[in-house]
């Protein structure tokens, strides 16, 4: 009846004109008309906030590696001088702040929003504003080069929507003078770092009572609260199984199965194809979170959504780890409703020129497949929320 | 706590005897026994509400201790808490209207001690409203300095009232214990009501010419449908007999003398009768946060079958069933084993049920539960006191009869 268009054919033809025109720009004179161009991805079309992680997480072959620090690296320093000599001391900020978050980003065991919080803090520090308003000003267009450097990383934008929301509330509450104000305001965000590892312990002592003796959990990706969970469990003495996903391309499996036969706790690494397979055998399934969605969905890495599809057809419980900051103001309304998140694929082999890859990183689970998430709110159903972003944005 | 001691274990002892039957008589006597204790505490002079919170966990956890599977008990306790939270949250916030007024017009030559005390008051309101909510994205960055500011200023403000203000103190703080036990009372009041409160629903989904089904006998179920039947709805009424205990014989036999034309039919014909239901109305022993029922046994066999054949399926509870606890393993926590002699006659059994002969363990194992467990996606519908609700609704009515602080009834001291 309604027969499918060939629309692939269409967008291929619309694609190609387009991709001259980035080549050009990529290869043109690096002209200084906007100052925020120098402070952009090296490589559009390439996921920074995957690039980071995978770096953390995964195993990786030396080559990709050595790729990916070219790419991070190639901030030429030469660019950000020339900025700041024809520019003024202002645009020199906004760069530092990006300089800064990367720098706190690549540690392994800090959390996105934390880094960029501790990025934000210190605008604050350096900043010369006398009034409140004016510092929200700068806080506020700092924010906006953090969120517009990558605008594939949902903790990033959440975090930054947080610490800016909790500024213009302070500021509206406080009498006290402008520079306690502004200690306090630092001091806060220096202490997110530890409500960060707090939430991970909240979370994994709410999850505890669900992981049963005897069980079988199924872990996608590499989650440092569902490791931090599944710590604590081996730590209390339960006695429980784990089947690992392998997690192409960046094989999180082989690394999670690393740290957790470290512990102690039977691991069974699957390929991502045998996850329908062993589904029988699996009593639960968790997983991590790169962002909640306002309806109550996850965006995780590419392959959670496949999972829950096959868990829910089994009638397998869908557990979810994630702090509250991870909360973010989107909708998605399908899997391609969010910005592009690409990586590099290696399939070991070359590839034809001709084939095309799916680079896409991350997938988007919408709330009907997920049992409950663990966060350090509480143990929330998907429905909560929403209702939770709707106290904190109105 | 030498007052109070013989009610409290003679309770204890009834719950762990299970001689109260149900959960709205359990719940009852859990409150009115509360009730009789808090009257009875002697609070000191200042922070009384910390001390009576302190005194009611130390009493409701043996309460919960003796009857975990009875979950109307531990929900008690904690709407009490819920009570006792918010009672002294409102004194607060009346004290502290009342007390910056008064600092105004005082100490007009000091001006920078009224500054301190008026911001320190607003903060103190604050964090004690924060306190009563469940922790959310807005409190997250604030957490530490308010709970550290929140004594230093109350402490400060005492010392620089002086004697004028610690009369006022004195009867706002007498007002408390006042205040509770009434809100008690009403809680008591609206345990007794349920029954009407929800019956007064029925007109709105029951219409004319239904078949409805239920199963076993539940006594909110059974003044629903002869609510509906008085306001001269015509319908017809499955009852599943519910066995081991049979008890929907006696509610059909209820049901017919009411005048409502009634079908028994066994558990197993729930299957084959369900296509041809419009509706299928239970009674729950308790609804978990997630919105999960747990009901007496054959209701998720019903509710399976309900969905097959999407009929709705409506779950009628009083406020006092709801839990703020997720089951993580509810088949087994919160399920109780009966007896095997309602299921098969020792007599005729003795020898396969016999521990003394050969292994020492019998080959035939009788297994009788009590409850089931319905998970959330299966019930369309939750009639409560207070209206009709979607399971997905549940953590809301959670938020408003709970504090998060409660959900875990542990007593902060060992007294």
């Amino acid at each position: 009846m309604w027969h499918r268009s060939a629309s692939f054919i269409l967008e291929k033809r619309q694609q190609q004109p387009h991709n001259d025109i980035v080549t050009n720009l990529d290869s043109g004179p690096q002209s200084p008309t906007s100052t925020a161009m120098a402070a952009e991805n090296p490589n559009p079309n390439i996921s920074l906030y995957y690039q980071t992680r995978a770096a953390h997480h995964a195993v990786v072959t030396s080559d990709w590696l050595a790729q990916a620090q070219a790419a991070v690296g190639q901030h030429p320093d030469g660019v950000v001088s020339e900025n700041y000599v024809s520019s003024g001391g202002e645009e020199n900020k906004v760069l530092s702040v990006v300089e800064m978050f990367k720098n706190w980003r690549k540690q392994p065991e800090l959390a996105e929003a934390v880094a960029a919080i501790r990025a934000l803090a210190s605008v604050i520090r350096s900043s010369q504003a006398t009034t409140m308003m004016e510092l929200e000003i700068e806080l506020k267009t700092a924010a906006d080069a953090l969120k517009s450097w990558d605008t594939t990383s949902i903790s990033l934008t959440a975090g930054c929507d947080l610490f800016m929301r909790y500024v213009t509330r302070t500021t509206a509450l406080d009498h006290e003078n402008f520079n306690s104000a502004k200690s306090r305001l630092i001091e806060r965000a220096e202490k997110f770092g530890e409500i960060s590892d707090k939430a991970r312990r909240i979370i994994a002592m709410l999850s505890q009572d669900f992981i049963l003796d005897g069980c079988t959990i199924l872990v996608h990706g590499f989650s440092r609260v569902v490791l931090e969970i599944l710590r604590t469990a081996a730590q209390n003495k339960k006695h429980f199984r784990v089947f690992c996903t392998e997690g192409r391309p960046d094989r999180t499996g082989l690394r999670l199965s690393n740290e957790l036969s470290q512990l102690d706790v039977p691991v069974k690494l699957l390929i991502d194809s045998a996850v329908a397979y062993s589904m029988d055998e699996v009593d639960m399934v968790f997983v991590g979170a790169d962002g909640v969605v306002e309806s109550g969905g996850i965006i995780n890495m590419m392959g959670t959504y496949q999972i829950a599809l096959i868990a829910k057809s089994l009638n397998k419980p869908v557990y979810v780890a994630a702090e509250s900051y991870k909360f973010a103001r989107m909708y998605p309304l399908d899997q391609k409703d969010m910005v592009p998140a690409l990586r590099n694929i290696e399939f070991g082999v070359p590839v034809p020129e001709k084939v095309e890859v799916e680079t896409s990183a991350r997938d988007y689970t919408p709330p009907q497949f997920l049992t409950l998430l663990f966060t350090d709110l509480g143990v929330l159903t998907p429905s909560v929320v929403s209702d939770e972003l709707i106290h904190l944005y109105l | 706590m030498p007052e109070g001691h013989s009610p409290v274990n003679e309770f204890v002892n009834k719950l762990k005897k299970r001689n109260i039957e149900g959960s709205k008589a359990t719940a009852k006597l859990t409150a009115e026994l509360l009730r009789s204790f808090i009257s009875q505490q002697r609070l000191p002079q200042h922070n009384q509400a910390a001390a009576l919170i302190d005194a009611v966990k130390a009493v409701g956890e043996k309460f919960i201790a003796a009857s975990p599977v009875e979950l109307a008990v531990g929900n008690v306790v904690r709407r009490v808490l819920h009570i006792i939270r918010e009672e002294d949250l409102s004194l607060t916030t009346d004290a502290v209207d009342g007390l910056s007024l008064s600092d105004e017009s005082d100490n007009e030559d000091d001006v920078e001690q009224n500054d301190h005390p008026f911001l320190s008051a607003s903060a103190v309101a604050a964090a004690s409203r924060n306190a009563l909510r469940p922790p959310s994205l807005q409190t997250l960055l604030e957490d530490a300095p308010h709970s550290e500011a929140a004594p230093h200023p109350s402490s400060s403000e005492g010392d620089s009232e002086g004697i004028t203000k610690s009369a006022d103190k004195n009867s706002t703080t007498r007002k408390l214990k006042h205040n509770v036990i009434e809100a008690v009372n009403e809680f008591i009041q609206e345990i007794s009501t349920c029954h009407e409160q929800i019956a007064e629903q029925a007109i709105e989904h029951i219409h004319q010419n239904e078949v409805i089904l239920t199963l076993g006998s539940s006594r909110t179920v059974l003044e629903f449908l002869c609510a509906a039947k008085e306001k001269k709805r015509s319908f017809r009424v499955f009852v599943a007999e519910g066995a081991p205990r049979f008890q929907g014989h006696s509610l059909a036999k209820e049901l017919a003398s009411r005048g409502l034309q009634t079908t028994v039919i066994t558990d197993s014909a729930v299957f084959a009768m369900i296509s041809r239901v419009n509706m299928v109305i239970v009674g729950a022993h308790a609804v978990m946060a997630n919105g999960g029922v747990i009901a007496p046994v054959g209701l998720n066999m019903v509710a399976l079958a309900a969905q097959r054949h999407a009929v709705p399926f409506v779950v009628l509870a009083g406020i006092h069933k709801l839990c703020p606890l997720y089951p993580h393993n509810p088949e087994v926590l919160l399920n109780e084993l009966k007896s095997p002699s309602e299921l098969l006659d020792f007599g005729e059994f003795s020898d396969c049920l016999d521990f003394g002969s050969g292994t020492g363990s019998p080959l035939l194992h009788v297994i009788n539960p009590a409850f089931d467990y319905v998970q959330p996606n299966l019930v369309s519908l939750f009639i409560t006191d207070t209206g009709g609700h979607n399971p997905s609704y549940m953590y809301r009515l959670i938020a408003d009869y709970y504090s998060a602080d409660d959900i875990v009834v542990r007593p902060k001291s060992a007294s």
